[in-house]
């Protein structure tokens, strides 16, 4: 499947937050209650539509264990989009935040745009971090927020392709190289500028799921 | 077909880059390299990526750990990741098999019966100079190792269910022996493919089988097998390089001169010789002796060693690093081009370990020497066990094998540099990693044993 650029995303946050989940129900569209761990790093990847370009998302999906710390850094390095994914009813995995936005503004690439997600919205009645918690530490962070549930697919589609919108502004703005594969995009092998684009509506489009792990 | 001709082209590529390994450049072989490869490249099946991860997995900056998305048998761990840009494509293989040996009996009360002796079988294959060797290993072992079993399986029969009336070990013999003929048949194969196949290099191969109560480890080359227990480890294999077998090769050159060439000599010298020392007094010892003696220098006595180098760094002629495997059948010397293949051995050394007593916690790791470089056993053994208590069974060797393959990569610090946690550089090797439970193997072998000694009794 052809084309126009191909954007790496990383997805991180504590263990048991859903992240996997996000994943599936974004390549899938379906939701599994019971995930096995992630162990390391697994792949997911799905064709979307912006501004009438077919984009596809690499997406790395990276195990939230303690134990796996120390591989998965090297993972951050290259990705141009991060969602960076904590559970709305585990007040610690919100705690922990500031250290996995360490560890990612020090280990990749300083114009990845980074997605906070509040997992886990359907789950009203446990609550422990209010939306407007997440609200604010995105702001104080300068980061793009939401809450979803990949239960529900609750803007699940939207947290994964505003990600693309903004990397793709970024890129017609000239912030980003993209020819250093390093920022985590890439051209896709036909794509070439005097090509009319592709048919679609603009904003999120097609999708084409396509899971691998 | 565009995949037929990517993978010429990764062939091709592949036989360029050689790892220090020089590609012959005379006709014939140029030839080789317009030849087709015997095997398409991928990563090894198992694994089950899509044409996309295997691109992905041979990121050299991000050099991520690979690991399957099914369980394998018994939940055993693998993990890999590729090198750090010494060659294109990650030249290690793996595989894993069931087998079932079945033997058919007939008697007047039951009529037909059928047993079936179940074995596993896995493997793992580091190339150098291209990937086909690996990828001819990883494909066709297992078949010619299974042929050799039924060849032998009446026999391993009758030893397994007689075994209280005869006092030697056949079957282990029998095992054994198959393992070692399988082995010499695969470079054999690798050696007859030359002339209908693009030039595959040449690869070392380890390979693990559990059958009946025993773990067979067959080693040719420097991957190393190793049993963790609770922060302990054994060695199950030993690495053949040129500093190891040593005393093997320099026999062989004393033997037989003419294999040496103009270039070599089978003698070693306390320090290399200069000509300008000829006449003057100079300490040597021969193949055959394990002391030093003192002769005149003479111009036959400025010929390299056979063997070169320290360590890691020791040499076959200058060139190769690695003693036994398969493959390399057309490698020569860089200057006069002597041919290098026949000091190499594809010959294993099996150990044979008795399952019977293992417990929870005892593994099998099995690692290329990307792995084993950086991390020493006792290290392994730390990482392993870590992991065994961390994770439930369904990820605990994966997870261990994942560790293992992390600890020896490292991280990188820098565009180029690759470390460990303790800022020593780290393993720029492709690195491959199988972590096998052992209890499983023995509970296979007790439920074997009831099953078969239900239906003695009962006849």
């Amino acid at each position: 499947m052809s084309y126009a650029y191909l954007f790496k995303y990383i997805i991180i946050g504590d263990t048991g937050v859903g992240k996997s989940c996000l994943l599936l129900q974004f390549t899938d569209k379906r939701f599994q209650p019971v995930h096995d761990l992630t162990i390391g790093v697994e792949f997911g990847a799905r064709m979307i539509t912006i501004d009438g370009k077919q984009i596809k998302l690499q997406i790395w999906d990276t195990a939230g264990q303690e134990a796996f710390r120390s591989i998965t850094r090297s993972y951050y390095r290259g990705a141009a989009g991060a969602l960076l994914v904590y559970d709305i009813t585990r007040r610690e995995t919100f705690n922990h935040l500031t250290t996995w936005l360490d560890d990612a503004r020090q280990h990749s690439n300083s114009n990845m745009v980074i997605m906070l997600i509040g997992n886990k919205s359907d789950l009203e009645s446990r609550r422990e971090v209010k939306k407007e918690e997440g609200e604010a530490f995105a702001r104080e962070h300068g980061l793009v927020f939401m809450e979803t549930s990949a239960k529900t697919a609750a803007n699940v589609e939207e947290a994964f392709i505003n990600t693309a919108k903004e990397i793709y502004e970024k890129i017609q703005e000239g912030v980003f190289d993209i020819n250093n594969e390093a920022n985590g995009i890439k051209i896709g092998p036909q794509h070439s500028p005097t090509n009319p684009s592709l048919p679609g509506a603009g904003g999120a489009g097609g999708s084409q799921g396509s899971s691998c792990c | 077909m565009f995949s037929r001709f990517k993978n010429a082209v990764i062939g091709a590529v592949s036989g360029l880059e050689t790892n220090g390994i020089p590609t012959p450049n005379d006709p014939h072989s140029y030839n080789k390299q317009t030849l087709a490869p015997k095997f398409l490249y991928g990563r090894p099946a198992f694994l089950n990526l899509s044409e996309d991860e295997v691109q992905m997995s041979a990121d050299h900056r991000l050099r991520p750990i690979i690991h399957p998305s099914m369980s394998l048998p018994h939940h055993a761990g693998y993990a890999e990741c590729v090198n750090a840009g010494k060659s294109k494509w990650n030249e290690d293989q793996a595989v894993y098999r069931q087998g079932v040996l079945t033997r058919v009996e007939y008697n007047d009360k039951q009529g037909v019966q059928k047993f079936s002796i179940p074995y596993t079988y896995y493997g793992i294959f580091d190339g150098h100079a291209g990937v086909g060797a690996a990828l001819c290993a990883a494909n066709q072992l297992h078949h010619i190792l299974h042929e050799k079993l039924v060849d032998a399986q009446d026999d391993i029969w009758i030893a397994f269910s007689e075994k209280k009336r005869l006092k030697t070990k056949p079957s282990d013999l029998l095992i054994t022996g198959a393992l070692e003929a399988a082995f010499k048949e695969m470079d054999q194969v690798i050696a007859e493919d030359r002339t209908k196949y693009q030039a595959a290099g040449g690869c070392t191969a380890l390979v693990a089988l559990f059958i009946l109560d025993k773990l067979f480890v067959a080693n040719a080359g420097d991957s190393r097998a190793i049993i963790c227990k609770d922060n302990k480890f054994t060695l199950m294999s030993m690495d053949f390089t040129p500093e190891n077998e040593r005393d093997r090769i320099r026999r062989l050159a004393e033997q037989q001169p003419n294999l040496l060439g103009q270039e070599f000599t089978s003698k070693e010298y306390v320090r290399p010789p200069k000509s300008s020392e000829l006449g003057k007094t100079v300490m040597y010892r021969d193949a055959h002796m394990s002391g030093w003696a003192y002769k005149t220098l003479q111009v036959d006595d400025l010929k390299v060693s056979v063997i070169t180098g320290q360590g890691k760094r020791s040499r076959v002629m200058g060139i190769i690093g690695v003693t036994r495997g398969f493959g390399d059948h057309d490698i020569l010397s860089l200057y006069q081009r002597t041919p290098i293949k026949p000091f190499l051995s594809s010959h294993p050394e099996v150990q044979v370990h008795k399952i019977t007593n293992v417990t929870e916690n005892e593994v099998l790791v099995m690692g290329t020497d990307g792995l084993w470089d950086v991390v020493c056993g006792a290290k392994a053994a730390e990482v392993v066990a870590k992991s065994l208590n961390t994770f439930m069974e369904k990820e605990r060797y994966v997870s261990a094998a994942t560790c293992l393959v992390g600890s020896a990569r490292g991280s990188l610090v820098n565009e180029h540099s690759w470390q460990l946690k303790d800022g020593k550089p780290s393993s720029a090797d492709d690195i491959s990693v199988f972590v096998i439970p052992l209890l499983p193997y023995k509970l296979e072998y007790e439920k074997l044993l009831g099953k078969y000694s239900e239906t003695a009794e009962s006849s």
